[in-house]
């Protein structure tokens, strides 16, 4: 049966949802984080992972949206939904003018600058307090008016599923593929007709817009938003979610989101020593596995149910990437 | 505001920059060396700044050969990390290597600043002065801790530039960061050199946080910020150039006190200090990526 794993995804979702009233409050919260990061994770991996673009102002993006959408809601009173619609927009459109102005840069450099417009952002926010309310917190109106999490579970369920399907489509689309070739050779890619500069800016754009539609619900949900949200803190825990998943696929950085989130809460009582053990799992992950830990479990899932000579061929097709060959 | 304090002003500028500087130049030769930005450097110099404070303290060592001791510390820790976790580098079978190189430093950055929380405690330590007392110049005055950590700080760079320009060590990293293969022809073993130039690196990185330890203070996440200052540096410099990057450290020390000092909201213009950096970062990488004194066969393409 071709395709098994489709199945088996929407059947583990339909109960997800069955069953997410018996979750104890404590666990919905942490999932409801969890998919917060998974949104993150995979959009960030549309643009690391795929394009190459290693950005590391990816958090920053999360705060602004946050923040425009707060705002906009405290100062207009507009409905909350418009707001974090506002707040993807505009982080669309600054992200777009950020993967334009970093145009000429590669690598590192694209790292250090972004890593310097996060930072900025961070400082203005943290230091504007009569507009932000700086380090203290700005109060920002809940989704829901009610002590609930389940509806924040439904929401957070519902942007994740769409986020994923929108990216999913362009990853598969003909973009995905120039998106691959500009990561592995721009000048390739540019001397094969792609519009290498087009892409990176929309590269840009869309994951920005992304990390925003996260940034906005998480400030709607927990109510409070402080600078650090787009921090190196929290970025350094995004990064080590998707490369620990495997960043260069959708379904794994989410994963990877997941693991490491549940983990996180799991070993609360080793308190301090989790962050450490994450470090060096990403350093073992990155010198070892360099594809992702779930990757290979993804690729076994998605072959399940097809017939062995399919499932040889599939192997045969998929780039192996070993350091040894 | 008179002319004292802008002197005073521009000597703490002038200090700050060298320390930045020091920081600066260990980030630039391990580019031109590994062809990589390394994102871990400002925690070296928070594990150095540690290391030379626990000399002090245990050992009851002099403040000197604390730092000296200290140096030869992260030498050897530099060392160890990069045999463990950047080998993949050197070898033509690694895809992307740029993306290697920042994802393995950024995340050792990440594991250094959080064990250091476990090891060292989160709150900020002071390690006792190289030289108690203070200079009074007119109405202000440098503390002598200040001024010691200027004058280290240039002997430290002018030996370097010895090391690069007189040694035949250093004229054979000049030689491996120029070409790899045509430093092998000659009969250079290229590979000990990205161990070398690593340890040295951090060896000056852990100079500057044993000299910068007195004057702040000691603080696990206290390499966040020399850190980028280092990046300003080095984009400011050029990648790749020693003598650039001690310019450009001196400059930005200097632009930043004195911003600082001349800001209108005072309230505002400590955070916004740091700001300023990064915009500086921001504008030179947009308009001249190779930076000012960039060489030539170095730039990253």
């Amino acid at each position: 049966m071709r395709g098994l794993h489709v199945y088996i995804l929407l059947a583990v979702a339909a109960l997800a949802l069955l069953f997410a009233d018996r979750l104890s409050s404590y666990w919905m919260h942490v999932a409801i984080i969890a998919m917060f990061y998974g949104i993150l994770a995979s959009s960030w991996s549309l643009l690391a992972g795929y394009a190459g673009l290693f950005s590391l102002g990816h958090m920053a993006f999360a705060s602004i949206g946050g923040y425009t959408s707060a705002l906009l809601v405290q100062w207009y009173g507009i409905p909350i939904p418009v707001g974090m619609a506002a707040g993807v927009a505009l982080c669309c459109a600054l992200g777009g003018l950020i993967g334009w102005v970093c145009l000429r840069m590669s690598g590192p450099y694209l790292a250090i600058f972004t890593l310097g417009f996060s930072e900025i952002v961070r400082i203005t926010f943290a230091t504007e307090d009569d507009i932000t309310a700086g380090m203290a917190g700005l109060h920002v109106e809940r989704l829901f008016n009610t002590t609930s999490r389940l509806p924040y579970f439904y929401v957070a369920f519902a942007l994740l599923v769409v986020s994923l399907l929108l990216m999913g489509v362009i990853v598969r689309s003909r973009w995905g593929l120039f998106l691959r070739a500009i990561r592995e050779d721009e000048q390739a890619a540019s001397a094969s007709g792609v519009a290498v500069a087009r892409f990176r800016i929309l590269a840009f754009a869309i994951a920005s817009g992304f990390a925003a539609l996260a940034g906005s619900f998480y400030g709607h949900y927990i109510g409070i938003l402080t600078p650090s949200l787009g921090g190196l803190d929290f970025m350094a825990v995004l990064v080590v979610m998707t490369v620990i998943g495997g960043m260069e696929r959708l379904p794994t950085a989410v994963g990877g989101a997941f693991v490491v989130e549940f983990l996180l809460e799991l070993l609360r009582g080793y308190g301090q020593w989790r962050l450490p053990l994450f470090g060096i799992i990403l350093l073992l992950t990155m010198r070892f596995a360099r594809n992702g830990l779930l990757t290979p479990l993804w690729l076994k899932f998605v072959q399940l149910g097809e017939p062995r000579a399919v499932t040889a061929m599939a192997l045969r097709d998929v780039p192996q990437k070993d350091p040894a060959q | 505001m008179s002319w004292d304090y802008i002197f005073v002003q521009v000597a703490n500028g002038a200090v700050i920059g060298i320390i930045y500087a020091l920081i600066a130049v260990g980030v630039t030769l391990i580019f031109s060396i590994l062809k990589i930005v390394n994102f871990a450097h400002g925690d070296l110099y928070m594990l150095g700044g540690y290391c030379a404070y626990y000399i002090i303290a245990l050992l009851g060592a002099p403040p000197l050969l604390a730092m000296l001791l200290s140096m030869a510390a992260l030498f050897v820790l530099a060392i160890v990390l990069e045999r463990l976790l950047l080998t993949p580098l050197y070898s033509d079978a690694t895809e992307r290597k740029d993306e290697y190189g920042l994802i393995i430093t950024f995340g050792l950055a990440f594991f250094l600043r959080n064990i250091a929380v476990i090891i060292f405690g989160p709150y900020p330590l002071k390690p006792p002065s190289f030289i108690p007392g203070v200079q009074h110049i007119g109405e202000m005055t440098v503390t002598n801790d200040r001024l010691f950590a200027g004058g280290v700080g240039i002997v430290l760079i002018l030996a370097l530039l010895y090391f690069m320009h007189r040694t035949i060590w250093g004229q054979a990293l000049d030689a491996v960061s120029q070409s790899r293969e045509s430093a092998a022809i000659v009969g250079i073993n290229s590979g000990r050199f990205n161990s070398v130039a690593f340890g040295i690196g951090a060896a000056l990185a852990a100079a500057a946080g044993a000299l910068i330890a007195p004057i702040f203070s000691l603080a696990p996440d206290m390499g966040v910020l020399p850190n980028i200052h280092a990046f300003v540096i080095v984009i400011l410099g050029g990648m790749g150039s020693v003598l650039g990057s001690i310019f450009a450290g001196i400059l930005l020390g200097e632009a930043e006190n004195l911003f600082t000092a001349f800001f209108p909201d005072p309230t505002r213009a400590l955070a916004y200090t740091n700001a300023f950096g990064l915009l500086i970062l921001m504008v030179v990488l947009i308009l001249r990526p190779q930076g000012f004194f960039g060489r030539r066969h170095l730039r990253m393409e």
